[in-house]
C-alpha cells in the first residue's frame, strides 16, 4: 500500500465508555494488520455533536461513527423501533434482533442513505428515583422525570408522569434541586452522570428490561466499498470480534452501574416478569400506536420486531 | 460633496436603496427583539406548567432553542447596521485614509464572499431538510424545516446589509470603519 | 503537514484576520473556510453552516440573552442611582466612604447587570463627579470605577461565566457560586488601595463625607428592595428546585422587566422597545460569535490541531505551576484585544484538556480566567472601560484614568496570586451548596 488512508469515526462518548473501546479495538486491529488503512477517533463530540453526526455520515464527510441510530428518528421514522419500550427483552434477545430480517430491513433503509453497519449492539438502562422505587406503572403517577427518547417519553406520560425535556448536562442539577423526581436512561449514563448522589432507588436493567437502546458502530457505505478487499476483509473481521466483546461488555454494564449504586447505599429494586408485562401493554397503547400511526409501514415492521423469539 | 452634483439621478437611487435595506433591517431587528421576549415569557410558562400545575413540558425547550437561533439570524442585519458587532481597529486606526478605505472594501468583501458560502450551504441544508420532510426526534417532532429556515433567510438579510454598507462606503457616505479621518 | 505547525499558521492569520478590523465573529468564519477548504476538501464548506446551526442549537445559550435583559433592565432605570445613594448615606461617616460606597454600587450593580460598560456609566456618572468635588484624587476617582465595572463578569450572573460553562461543559450554577467569594475579594482588595491611595494623596481630610440623619438613612432603603427581591428570587428559582440554570435567567429576566415597568414606572412602550433593541444588539452580537467559534474550533478539530497542540503540552512535562502561568500570561495578552467571549470561546477547547490534565480545578480555573477577561477590560488598547469612564468624564485625561486603573490591575493580579495559592476561595462556596464536585 503506498499511501495510507485515514478513515475518521466521531462518537459522543468518554475514552473510557464501552463504545469507544468497541471503536479502539477496530482500530488497533487495523493498526495491527498493517493494510495501508488507519483510523482517527474523535472521541466526546469533539468533532461532531451528538445528533449531528449521521448526515454528515450519509454524505461520506464522516466515515464512522457509533451513534444511537435512533438520534435519526426524524429523519427516518422507522429508526424509533430501535428504541422502544420493552421491544427488547434482554440482551440475548437483542442479540438475535441484530441476525432477524427486522434488521435487515433498518440495514436496508440505512443503505439508501449509504451507511452500513459494522458492529450490532444494544445497550441497556433503567430508571432512578428519589423517593420511592419505580418497577411499575403505577409508580409514575405525578413524577416529574426526564425520559431517553421519543417513545419513552410517550409511555411515560401515559402512566401519569410529567415529562421534563431538558439537556443531560442539566439532569444532574435538575435532581440535586428538585426540579426532577426521576431519571430514565442507560446503564453507563446512570454511573457517568454521578446519580447515586442524588437518588434513593435505582431499577437497573436485570433479566428483564424495558430500555434498550440500539447503538451500532456505522460506516459510510461508498467509503466501505471503496476499499480494497484485504482491506474489508480485515475490517469486517475486526468488527465481528469487536461485536462479540461489545455484546459482553453490555451486560457488564449492567453489573458494574448495579455495584457502584449498591456501593452508594442505594435501594437496588426489581423489576418482576409481571411488572414487565404491566409496562408492555402500557407502552402498546401509547408509543407504539403511536409510532405504527405515524409511519407508512410502521406495523409491518413492529411485526417483523416482535416476531423475533 | 460640494464640487460633485449631490442630486444626481444614481446618487438618489443609491440613497433609496441604502435607505430601503435600512428599512428591511430595522423590521428584522423588530423581530429578532420580539422572538427574545417570546422566549422569556414561554420559558416561564414552562416553569409554571411544571413546576405549579405539574404537567408535561413537551414544546417549550425546543421553541425557546428555535426562536433563539432564528433571532441570531434576524438580528445579524440589524446589528450590522447599527454597528454593533465586536471588532479590533487596531490595524484601521494606524492607517492613513487611502489604504484604510481600501482595507474597509477589503474587509466587506472578505465578509461578503464566506457569508455568501455559508449562506449557499445553508440553504442546501435547508431545501434537503425540507424535502424530505425531517422532523425533530422529539415527541413533539416539529418539521425542521421552519427552524432551518432562519438560517439561509439569516445570512441572505445580513449580506443584503453589508452590500449597502459597501455602497455607503464607495460613494463616500460612509467612513472606512467609522473612523473620523485624522 | 504537522498538526502543530499548521497550529501555528492557523494562530499567525487569525491575529491577522482579527486585527485587520474585521468582525470577530466574521473573521472567524473566513479563517475556518480558508483553512477547511486547504486542508480538508472543499467539501467541508458544506459542513459550516450545519455547525454554526449546531453550535446554537442549545438551551443553555438561552441564559445569555436572558441575563442581558435583565441588565439592561435594571440599567434603564433609576436603580443605579437609588443604590448609589443608599451606600453613600450609609457609609458616610467611614474613613474612605465615598470611594467604598462607589465601589460598593459597582460590585452590587455589576452583579446583577452583569455589563461592565453599563456599570461605568450607571455608577460613574454620579460618583466620579462626586469623588472629585470630595477633593479624591482623579486617579482614585476613575480607576475605582472603571475597576469596580469589571466585577459583573465575575460576580453572578455572568455572561461570561455562562459561556464558558458551555464551551467546557460544566455546571453554570456552580460556577456562578465560584465567583462570589473570589468577587468578594476584589472588592475588599479594590476598596483597601482606594483608601490607601486616597489617604497617601491628600489625607484623612476628604475622608468623611456629609451627615445624614437617621430618617434620611432609612427611608432610602426601601428603593433598594427591588434589587433585593430580583437577588433573592433568582436565588430561589436557581437553588430551590424551582428551574435549572438556564431556566432561571428567564425569571430573572421577567422580573426586571417588571420591576422597571411597575416600581420604576417604564410603561412607555418607546423604552421598553429601548431595553429590548439594546439586549437583542448585544445577544446578537455575542451568539454569532459563538456560532461562528463552533465552526472555528470544529477546523480546528477537523485538523487535528486541538488534540495535537493537548498531547504536545502535556508531553512537555512542565511544572504545573509553570504551565499556569504560561496559560495566564496567554490569556492576558489576548483580553488585551478579545472580547471575553471571544478568547473564552476560541480557548476553552484546547485550555480545558491540559487544565485537567495538570489536575487543576475547572471551577477555580474559570474564576483565574475571568479575573484575566476583567483586566483586559481596564487595559490599552481596547479596553472598553477606559473609553466608558473617559466618555463619562471628558475632562479627566486618558493617560489619568489609565494611570489610575493601573494599581487596580495589580489588585487583580494579586488576586489571582492568592487563589493560587488558597484554591478554597473559589471552590468552598460550590462545595458548600451543591456538594462536593463530580
Ligand atoms: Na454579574
Ligand atoms: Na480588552
Amino acid at each position: 500500500s503506498a499511501e495510507a488512508q485515514q478513515l475518521r469515526l466521531s462518537h459522543q462518548w468518554s475514552t473510557a465508555d464501552v463504545r469507544h473501546q468497541v471503536a479502539q479495538m477496530i482500530a488497533d486491529e487495523l493498526d495491527e494488520a498493517d493494510v495501508g488503512l488507519s483510523m482517527r477517533i474523535f472521541p466526546s463530540a469533539s468533532l461532531f455533536s451528538a445528533t449531528e453526526q449521521y448526515l454528515p455520515l450519509s454524505r461520506g464527510q464522516l466515515d464512522m461513527t457509533v451513534y444511537p441510530l435512533s438520534y435519526a428518528g426524524g429523519q427516518r421514522p422507522e429508526f424509533n423501533l430501535t428504541l422502544m419500550p420493552g421491544l427488547v427483552r434482554n440482551h440475548d434477545h437483542g442479540a438475535r434482533l441484530n441476525n432477524s430480517p427486522f434488521m435487515e430491513a433498518l440495514e436496508d433503509l440505512m443503505a439508501e442513505d449509504d451507511v452500513m453497519v459494522l458492529v450490532h449492539g444494544y445497550l441497556a438502562g433503567g430508571f432512578a428515583s428519589k423517593g420511592d422505587c419505580i418497577t411499575r406503572p403505577e409508580h409514575m403517577e405525578g413524577r416529574t422525570v426526564r425520559a431517553a427518547g421519543r417513545a419513552f417519553e410517550q409511555m411515560l406520560a401515559a402512566a401519569g408522569a410529567s415529562i421534563a425535556s431538558m439537556a443531560s448536562s442539566e439532569v444532574y442539577n435538575a435532581m440535586q434541586t428538585g426540579v426532577l423526581d426521576a431519571v430514565n436512561t442507560s446503564s453507563s449514563s446512570f454511573v457517568s452522570f454521578r446519580l447515586y448522589e442524588q437518588v434513593d432507588c435505582y431499577t437497573p436493567a436485570a433479566d428483564v428490561a424495558l430500555w434498550f437502546m440500539y447503538q451500532p458502530l456505522l460506516m459510510n457505505k461508498s467509503t466501505f466499498e471503496g476499499l480494497s478487499a484485504e482491506q474489508q476483509e480485515v475490517l469486517l473481521a475486526a468488527a465481528e470480534k469487536a461485536e462479540t466483546w461489545y455484546l459482553e461488555q453490555a451486560k457488564h454494564d449492567d453489573v458494574r452501574s448495579v455495584e457502584v449504586y449498591r456501593d452508594n447505599g442505594i435501594e437496588i429494586a426489581e423489576m418482576t416478569e409481571e411488572d414487565f408485562a404491566a409496562w408492555r401493554e402500557l407502552a402498546m397503547e401509547s408509543a407504539y400506536a403511536s409510532f405504527v400511526d405515524q409511519v407508512p409501514n410502521g406495523q409491518e415492521l413492529l411485526d417483523l420486531a416482535l416476531a423475533v423469539e | 460633496m460640494a464640487s460633485t452634483s449631490p442630486d444626481a439621478p444614481w446618487r438618489r437611487g443609491a440613497d433609496a436603496l441604502i435607505r430601503g435595506i435600512g428599512w428591511i433591517s430595522t423590521f428584522c431587528g423588530w423581530a429578532a427583539a420580539s422572538m427574545i421576549l417570546a422566549s422569556v415569557l414561554i420559558t416561564c410558562q414552562m416553569i409554571f406548567v411544571r413546576f405549579v400545575l405539574r404537567q408535561s413540558t413537551v414544546w417549550q425547550t425546543e421553541t425557546v432553542v428555535y426562536l433563539m437561533i432564528a433571532a441570531t439570524m434576524l438580528g445579524l442585519p440589524y446589528v450590522q447596521m447599527m454597528r454593533g458587532h465586536v471588532n479590533v481597529d487596531l490595524l484601521p486606526i494606524w492607517l492613513r485614509p487611502l489604504p484604510r478605505k481600501l482595507l474597509a472594501v477589503v474587509v466587506l468583501v472578505a465578509g461578503i464572499v464566506v457569508l455568501s458560502i455559508m449562506g449557499y450551504y445553508a440553504f442546501e441544508h435547508w431545501h434537503i431538510t425540507f424535502q424530505r420532510g425531517w422532523r425533530s426526534p422529539s415527541v413533539w417532532g416539529p418539521q425542521l424545516w421552519i427552524p432551518y429556515l432562519a438560517l439561509p433567510l439569516g445570512f441572505a438579510l445580513f449580506i443584503l446589509q453589508l452590500l449597502a454598507d459597501l455602497l455607503a462606503l464607495l460613494s463616500g457616505r460612509d467612513k472606512p470603519f467609522g473612523l473620523e479621518a485624522d | 503537514m504537522d498538526p502543530l505547525v499548521l497550529g501555528g499558521l492557523v494562530a499567525v492569520i487569525t491575529i491577522a484576520v482579527l486585527f485587520s478590523g474585521v468582525s470577530v465573529a466574521t473573521g472567524l468564519l473566513i479563517v475556518s473556510a480558508l483553512f477547511l477548504a486547504v486542508f480538508d476538501g472543499l467539501w467541508a464548506l458544506e459542513l459550516m453552516p450545519e455547525k454554526f446551526f449546531g453550535k446554537l442549537n442549545s438551551f443553555a445559550l438561552l441564559s445569555i440573552p436572558m441575563f442581558i435583559i435583565m441588565g439592561a433592565a435594571i440599567s434603564s432605570t433609576r436603580a443605579g442611582a437609588d443604590l448609589y445613594e443608599a451606600l453613600e448615606r450609609w457609609l458616610t461617616r467611614v474613613p474612605g466612604g465615598l470611594v467604598m460606597s462607589n465601589l460598593g454600587a459597582c460590585a452590587l450593580f455589576s452583579a446583577m447587570s452583569g455589563s461592565s460598560p453599563a456599570t461605568c456609566a450607571a455608577i460613574g456618572k454620579m460618583g466620579i463627579p462626586e469623588m472629585r468635588k470630595r477633593g479624591y484624587p482623579e486617579t482614585v476617582a476613575s480607576g475605582s470605577i472603571a475597576a469596580g465595572g469589571t466585577l459583573g463578569i465575575l460576580i453572578p450572573p455572568s455572561v461570561t461565566m455562562i459561556v464558558y460553562g458551555i464551551a467546557t461543559e460544566t455546571s453554570i450554577g456552580r460556577l456562578f457560586l465560584a465567583g462570589v467569594l473570589p468577587g468578594l475579594m476584589l472588592v475588599s482588595l479594590f476598596m483597601a488601595w482606594s483608601v490607601w491611595s486616597t489617604w497617601r494623596n491628600t489625607g484623612l481630610s476628604v475622608m468623611s463625607g456629609r451627615r445624614y440623619s437617621l430618617r434620611e438613612k432609612l427611608e432610602i432603603l426601601p428603593r433598594v428592595l427591588p434589587f433585593l427581591l430580583v437577588i433573592l428570587g433568582v436565588l430561589y428559582a436557581m437553588y430551590g428546585g424551582l428551574a435549572t440554570p438556564s431556566e432561571t435567567a428567564a425569571v430573572g429576566a421577567l422580573m426586571c422587566l417588571l420591576m422597571a415597568v411597575i416600581i420604576y414606572r417604564m410603561w412607555s412602550p418607546k423604552s421598553l422597545w429601548l431595553v429590548l433593541r439594546d439586549s437583542t444588539r448585544e445577544s446578537v452580537m455575542i451568539l454569532f460569535i459563538i456560532g461562528a467559534a463552533g465552526v472555528f474550533s470544529y477546523m480546528l478539530s477537523s485538523l487535528f490541531i486541538t488534540q495535537s497542540i493537548a498531547l504536545w503540552i502535556s508531553d512537555l512535562d512542565v511544572n504545573r505551576w509553570v504551565l499556569m502561568g504560561a496559560i495566564n500570561v496567554f490569556l492576558l495578552i489576548a483580553g488585551f484585544f478579545l472580547p471575553p467571549v471571544a478568547v473564552i470561546l476560541m480557548a476553552a477547547p484546547i485550555l480545558l484538556p491540559i487544565i485537567l490534565a495538570a489536575d487543576f480545578d475547572p471551577y477555580w480555573f474559570a474564576v483565574i480566567l475571568t479575573i484575566n477577561m476583567e483586566i483586559g477590560l481596564i487595559s490599552p488598547p481596547v479596553g472598553l472601560n477606559l473609553y466608558v469612564i473617559n466618555s463619562i468624564a471628558p475632562d479627566i485625561k486618558l493617560k489619568t484614568i489609565l494611570k489610575g486603573s493601573l494599581p487596580y490591575v495589580a489588585c487583580m493580579v494579586l488576586a489571582i496570586l492568592i487563589l493560587c495559592i488558597f484554591p478554597g476561595i473559589a471552590t468552598w462556596l460550590p462545595d458548600m451548596v451543591m456538594g462536593p464536585v463530580r
